[in-house]
């Protein structure tokens, strides 16, 4: 009796596995044999205001505009979906899908397994604590818990500040953050400075502030996110090179973020 | 909580109706199928033969084993463009949450034709029905009102975990709230609304049951 049922938990599990595989590798096939086809499949996690959110169920932001302008300059039809953060990722990898834009951080292990763009956005993380909070630089958040966005950058220079393996670091759903300051059961968040202002923004009751500090928390570049040895990349950056020429890529960033940006900083990226 | 405000809510409720119609699309499909899986298996796990009723316990013990958010995303990513040859998340959805009920169901199922006594079966046999007959006209009509609840606490549960096909942007009810928290960075008008959806939509299928159980309850 116990023999057979682990015997038939196994082969279901094998055939499973067999699916999956088979699945995985047939999809690449798949796309191989498109290569040649010049409608470009973006993904997008419309969960960030204002960089790519479902405004009334209709999918919009900066970066929407941005890779819009770019596809075009570049000479490409594109369709652009709405993907959950994971799924853009695995989509990506699979060659499901040709870009990835979400502002996404180029990062050296994000590198490994995707090929990036010369980045296009400058950010940084900036803190938030309660308004009475006597904080006013990250060192001062030494034995403090900290609230973080689980696989977000911010999560990564919260480590980095103050330990791999710190338990108050508290890691949660985005949104969820800034709860936890609110209700006392973090001292400070620590996230993407424009995510934070959208919220203190559209908060205004809960007495809320930002610390910014530029020396601990070192710039991050968002970039575009190819699946690896893509062929797209090169149209792409020159495209970009070009939008920031005749000005088009100031004037979408005027229109999400209210202010002309620096693009010199874009180009302090090694 | 500061300022709950009402209005943003009023904006988004045309997103949330469609959240609606496909929650109650996933749950009534996944019911469905997954109603007519868990008879079947029921019926396999309790083949006599131990080498045919393996994979069926092999089944229930790997969809009850595995959290239902892996299962979705193995079926989504790997599963459904087997088949279809590419990824659909509602597709993906309804077959990983009928799946994953039928496991559940299943054992309802089991335990609910284990409890018609023996003497059933047997007066049946007496009479001459045969095995198939016995259990399709004698067992599984009492059968099934002895599981009327449990089953209930299936569907109702299955209701709720619908809201996990939100991770492969299934666009229901869940889906939307998150988008909601997104477009407006508000926490609590987005999710304190869904929450009330599940509840009336769990509410209203309690109900039904409870009638239909009445219902059942006269021929007693």
């Amino acid at each position: 009796m116990k023999k057979s049922k682990i015997y038939g938990i196994v082969t279901c599990i094998i055939i499973l596995f067999i699916a999956v595989v088979f699945g995985f590798s047939k999809m690449k096939d798949a796309n191989s044999s498109k290569a040649s086809n010049k409608t470009i499949r973006v993904l997008t996690y419309a969960n960030w205001n204002p960089f790519e959110y479902l405004k009334n169920g209709k999918l919009v932001g900066f970066d929407v505009d941005l890779i819009k302008e770019l596809s075009k300059e570049a000479g490409y039809k594109y369709t652009i979906k709405n993907a959950s953060w994971e799924s853009m990722f695995t989509q990506l990898q699979q060659g499901k899908a040709d870009v990835g834009i979400s502002g996404i951080t180029i990062t050296s292990d994000r590198g490994k397994t995707f090929d990036f763009s010369d980045p296009y956005f400058v950010s940084r993380q900036s803190i938030v604590v309660p308004q009475n909070s006597t904080v006013k630089s990250a060192s001062d958040l030494k034995n403090s818990k900290i609230a973080v966005q689980t696989g977000s950058t911010g999560q990564e220079a919260a480590k980095k500040l103050f330990g791999k393996d710190n338990s108050k670091i508290l890691a949660t759903q985005s949104g969820v953050t800034f709860q936890m300051v609110m209700h006392g059961q973090a001292d400070a968040a620590i996230g993407d400075n424009t995510n934070n202002e959208k919220f203190i923004e559209n908060n205004k009751g809960n007495k809320l502030k930002i610390v910014k500090d530029d020396k601990a928390f070192s710039p991050e570049y968002f970039g575009l996110m190819f699946p690896k040895g893509t062929s797209y990349k090169k149209s792409y950056d020159k495209a970009l090179k070009k939008l920031i020429a005749d000005g088009t890529y100031q004037k979408i960033y005027k229109k999400w973020f209210g202010v002309t940006p620096n693009t010199k900083e874009l180009s302090k990226f090694k | 909580m500061t300022s709950f405000n009402f209005q943003l809510i009023i904006d988004y409720l045309p997103y949330f109706f469609k959240g609606i119609i496909y929650t109650i699309g996933f749950s009534i499909a996944s019911i469905a199928l997954g109603t007519v899986f868990g008879l079947l298996i029921a019926l396999g796990k309790m083949l006599p033969n131990k080498f045919l009723a393996a994979p069926f316990k092999g089944y229930v013990g790997l969809f009850r084993g595995t959290p239902l958010l892996v299962q979705i995303l193995v079926i989504n990513f790997g599963v459904v463009p087997l088949v279809l040859g590419k990824s659909n998340s509602i597709v993906a959805g309804i077959l990983a949450l009928s799946l994953n009920s039928s496991a559940y169901i299943a054992e309802i199922f089991r335990s609910g034709i284990q409890a018609v006594s023996e003497g059933q079966g047997e007066a049946a046999a007496t009479l001459g029905l045969s095995p198939n007959q016995t259990m399709l006209h004698i067992i599984l009509p009492q059968a099934v009102k002895i599981i009327l609840p449990p089953l209930g606490n299936e569907f109702i549960s299955l209701i709720k975990d619908s809201s996990l096909a939100s991770v492969i942007s299934a666009p229901e009810v869940t889906y939307w709230a998150q988008a909601m928290n997104a477009q407006y960075y508000r926490v609590w008008e987005p999710y304190l609304t869904s929450g009330l959806i599940y509840l009336i939509l769990t509410l209203s299928i309690s109900s039904i049951l409870h009638s239909v159980e009445r219902r059942l309850a006269v021929n007693d």
